[in-house]
């Protein structure tokens, strides 16, 4: 993507992140509200920005397919029978 | 056009997911059969993901559980520091995978994605082929686990730009976690995920 030579575009893009991971103080976060409540470009590049971090926090929480689960499950059992066979 | 803050991220999310890391160690060292259980399932979980995800090699997955239980049971055995057993747990997931691409013959070079990666620094290395091979079967699995279209957006990533968006988003490491897995500063780790999450969020705008 080109963002364009427009210097606002180009700080709120470098901060952006920051301002996604909660990490920038009222001032700055106020800036960048206010920039892109004038710049759909923006606007809409964070909020394509916050769906895509939200993509991949659900696909870390996704639990494993079924099988590969039941095979995991397995390896522990015949794992903790064979080399731990007192407690259980 | 209205523009809010993210939803978490809970500064603390990542800090209890270690503790609760550790927590389950401690337990599991001390003869809890039911918190060894959890702990040897997360490994596999880690170690499925992180083949999948990050190295793009399906057919490896299951030898890096393997790998990722047993030397998850023994760390247990030996345990020094359980507050350092998720960063340890993911650099022994992340070297199973490199060890796992070394071993395969007649592989093309161009296959080791990781080693590409970490070599590459904050240059952008080429889009690097990371199809596998994987059986049909479980094709259709890994289909219906995380959106095809995350996984292929994620594909399009440089590899060591993948492994920070996958460690620092999907798995939740801290960023410290993160740099000491990656062996960059937590800066170059900061700088690395913004790139990632603008390419990333470009690629899923193409698929
Ligand atoms: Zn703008």
């Amino acid at each position: 993507m080109n963002m364009d030579v427009n210097p606002e575009c180009g700080a709120m893009l470098a901060g952006i992140s920051a301002y996604l991971d909660g990490d920038l103080d009222a001032t700055a976060c106020d800036a960048i509200e206010r920039h892109c409540r004038d710049c759909s470009r923006c606007a809409t590049l964070v909020d394509g920005l916050r769906e895509t971090i939200g993509l991949c926090r659900e696909a870390g929480s996704a639990p494993l397919p079924e099988p590969v689960r039941q095979r995991a499950k397995a390896s522990i059992e015949r794992l903790l029978a064979c080399e731990n066979p007192i407690r259980s | 056009m209205s523009v809010t803050k993210l939803e978490n991220p809970n500064p603390s999310a990542s800090e209890t997911d270690r503790a609760g890391y550790a927590r389950l160690v401690t337990a599991a060292a001390g003869g809890d059969r039911d918190a060894m259980e959890r702990l040897l399932m997360r490994a596999q979980e880690v170690a499925y993901r992180f083949s999948l995800l990050v190295c793009g090699h399906p057919q490896d997955a299951e030898d890096v559980m393997q790998d990722a239980l047993l030397k998850t049971y023994r760390y247990v055995s030996r345990i020094k520091e359980p507050e350092a057993f998720r960063t340890w747990l993911y650099t022994t997931v992340q070297n199973a995978c490199r060890m796992k691409r070394r071993r395969h013959v007649g592989e093309p070079a161009h296959l080791t994605s990781i080693e590409q990666g970490a070599t590459g620094g904050d240059g952008e290395p080429g889009p690097v082929e990371v199809e596998g091979h994987s059986r049909p079967a479980d094709q259709l699995l890994i289909d219906s686990w995380v959106s095809g279209r995350l996984r292929q957006a994620l594909k399009a990533l440089p590899p060591s730009y993948r492994m920070i968006v996958v460690l620092r988003e999907m798995e939740g490491l801290s960023t410290r976690e993160v740099a000491n897995v990656a062996g960059i500063s937590e800066a170059n780790v900061k700088t690395r995920l913004h790139r990632a999450r603008v390419m990333l969020r470009h690629a899923m705008e193409g698929v």
